[in-house]
């Protein structure tokens, strides 16, 4: 049976994986950015993971962008990937449906790597999301698998460990990568 | 029936590659972000690798040019977007100016119409005002230019003030567009690959 997370475990998990990426990116480059926060996340605010977003407006050191679509927030990514910046999506399952092109476009063609976490509003927490009776937790993974995107399900504490291996995951398949969120946030 | 109305367009429009010519001319590093009919031209005008071109992720450029200048804050970034590409993607005037990158300068090529698709009017035609729009969604400032000279008096001052700045360019139609010269251009993934590299020279 699925678990509620707590806010903080994931912010802390997310703090992990900016280090963790930070440093893979000193090693990398010549002239890896200098800037005071760890790294950004992009938002379309996501009723399921509310707890995250407003704790995050308390953190300083993970800067937080609240875009009006998520085509923008997908767009941005990648503008900050090549800049060299540490960045992680989180929206919700209706914008993945909404900026899909964007994810195939910049994403997929680029071979951008895009690191998602999209919340599953309304996924029962006795069924399977591929049994949901709401069509948007329903179609969230066979539109994931028809485009051949790599995703996880974060379906408690023991899962947080699918965050910074998503991550890496995308940088190293160049391309999108996405953890499912399965309920609200505590 | 009455006969389809010809959209309003500029009455002495800029020539698109007179612009991004002076552009070329000015630009320094700055990184510089095309779409659409910008796309071809500036490839041949500025063949180099501080660009990465946006089509076929309807009106992406604004928000590309975005994270590029949140990442690279010691550059001017310099987005070439159309006003078709822009309405595809309005609410990125609101996300820009809540990011509010210092040295982003957003270029709107306005020509009232969608010319990469056959030159349909855009909604509302060449009347639409992106400059109060920019104003209204936050911009630190936003203006319209409507002749060459005046654009090429005020562009050092465009690559160098205080942004996010937006600047509505009267222009006309391009010689060119993607489907003209279709693939003769570098692959996307290329340009980005070939951006990346230069912004973060790997060792």
């Amino acid at each position: 049976m699925p678990e509620s997370i707590p806010a903080s475990l994931i912010i802390d998990t997310l703090k992990d994986t900016f280090r963790e990426a930070r440093a893979a990116f000193a090693a990398e480059a010549k002239e890896p950015p200098r800037h005071d926060h760890l790294g950004w996340i992009l938002s379309v605010p996501d009723t399921h993971q509310k707890t995250v977003l407003a704790a995050l407006d308390k953190e300083e050191i993970i800067r937080t962008l609240t875009c009006a679509t998520e085509d923008e927030a997908t767009t941005i990514s990648a503008g900050l990937w090549m800049g060299g910046e540490p960045n992680v999506l989180m929206i919700q399952h209706a914008g993945l449906y909404a900026s899909v092109n964007t994810m195939r476009g910049v994403a997929m063609d680029g071979h951008v790597p895009v690191f998602y976490m999209i919340g599953l509003l309304s996924r029962e927490k006795d069924k399977d999301p591929r049994e949901s009776r709401h069509s948007m937790v329903r179609y969230a993974e066979p539109l994931l698998d028809t485009f051949g995107v790599p995703y996880a399900r974060l379906e408690g504490p023991d899962d947080l460990h699918f965050i910074p291996e998503y991550y890496r995951l995308s940088r190293e398949r160049r391309g999108p990568a996405v953890v499912l969120v399965g309920l609200e946030t505590a | 029936m009455a006969a389809p109305s010809t959209p309003p367009v500029a009455k002495a429009p800029m020539k698109p590659e007179d612009v991004l010519r002076a552009i070329a001319a000015a630009r320094g590093t700055a990184i510089c972000v095309p779409t659409m009919t910008t796309s071809p031209a500036w490839r041949t005008i500025a063949p180099d690798d501080l660009s990465v071109g946006c089509v076929g992720f309807m009106g992406g450029a604004s928000a590309m040019g975005m994270g590029l200048a949140l990442a690279r804050p010691d550059r001017r970034v310099i987005v070439f977007d159309g006003d078709g590409s822009l309405l595809m993607q309005l609410g990125s005037l609101a996300t820009i100016a809540g990011g509010a990158p210092r040295n982003l300068t957003h270029l709107l090529f306005k020509n009232g119409v969608y010319h990469t698709s056959g030159a349909q009017g855009i909604p509302g035609g060449f009347n639409v005002d992106f400059v109060m729009m920019a104003k209204g969604a936050g911009y630190r400032n936003a203006y319209a230019v409507t002749e060459l000279e005046d654009f090429k008096r005020r562009l050092p001052s465009m690559l160098t003030e205080e942004g996010p700045l937006f600047v509505e360019l009267h222009t006309g139609l391009s010689e060119q567009t993607p489907m003209t010269v279709r693939g003769g251009g570098v692959p996307f993934h290329t340009q980005v690959e070939n951006l990346r590299a230069k912004l973060v020279q790997p060792r």
